[in-house]
């Protein structure tokens, strides 16, 4: 790393591609559609628009199931929510 | 490896089981402050907003000041429950890694800005950090979704 920094300005932006090329591959892998299809290289900004409606996805998933925990936690007979705490602390 | 690297977080089960623990915790009190049969539209949908920030700060603990994004979330909750609804201005974190070059090769990209908004804290970093996080992020958001999950359906069982 150290060698390719000593180089000259101009070569700023292979550097760069490099790195992107790398967090891009690294991010890809997380997203659950762009990994079932081909492994070779997705555009960055595809990533970028792919992890950007994942996210906002999840944040979705997250509000939902809030929405019926809260429901649930209502209704919820105490004892059986004792039980069900009590097995998932092991 | 990355120059900014940091340790690695821990692995996804571990990460479910305390992240379960301190949410379940976190229920159990929301639980007892209640009131009796409260049915009516806005007293489920407060109920429901609590669960939701239960669920964030409890992944939040857990990841601690490891990440600058749940370092973010930990500290508007505690503003929030300072403030009351003051609005403060958001506190700008230096660059932690000032030697480094600003690495911003998709600095103008509409997709990055759409990024920075979701994740949290993302606004000040760089675009290196801001790969590291949202990968992070995306981890613990997977599992505070598959706990919440397995959570609802136990206590669907009836």
């Amino acid at each position: 790393m150290s060698t390719r920094r000593s180089r000259s300005r101009q070569s700023a932006s292979r550097i760069s591609d490099d790195q992107i090329n790398d967090l891009v591959s690294k991010l890809q892998q997380l997203l659950p559609e762009i990994r079932t299809h081909r492994s070779d290289k997705v555009s960055a900004s595809k990533v970028l628009q792919e992890t950007c409606n994942y996210i906002r996805s999840l944040h979705r998933d997250i509000d939902s199931l809030s929405d019926r925990l809260a429901e649930l936690l209502e209704n919820a007979d105490p004892i059986q929510a004792s039980i069900i705490r009590s097995l998932l602390m092991q | 490896m990355s120059p900014s690297q940091q340790p690695t977080s821990t692995n996804p089960s571990s990460l479910k089981n305390q992240f379960a623990h301190r949410f379940i915790r976190a229920l159990k009190t929301l639980n007892h402050t209640k009131t009796g049969a409260a049915h009516d539209h806005n007293q489920m949908y407060r109920r429901s907003i609590r669960v939701k920030i239960a669920s964030y700060t409890a992944m939040a603990s857990v990841v601690g000041s490891r990440r600058a994004w749940s370092r973010a979330v930990l500290w508007k909750i505690i503003k929030r429950s300072r403030n009351q609804g003051l609005l403060l201005r958001k506190r700008k974190r230096r660059n932690p890694n000032p030697k480094r070059e600003d690495f911003n090769p998709f600095r103008n990209s509409g997709q990055e800005l759409k990024l920075r908004k979701l994740v949290p804290g993302a606004e000040t970093m760089d675009s290196w950090c801001l790969m590291g996080e949202t990968a992070d992020y995306i981890k613990c958001l997977v599992a505070q979704v598959e706990v919440m999950k397995t959570l609802v359906d136990l206590y669907s069982i009836t």
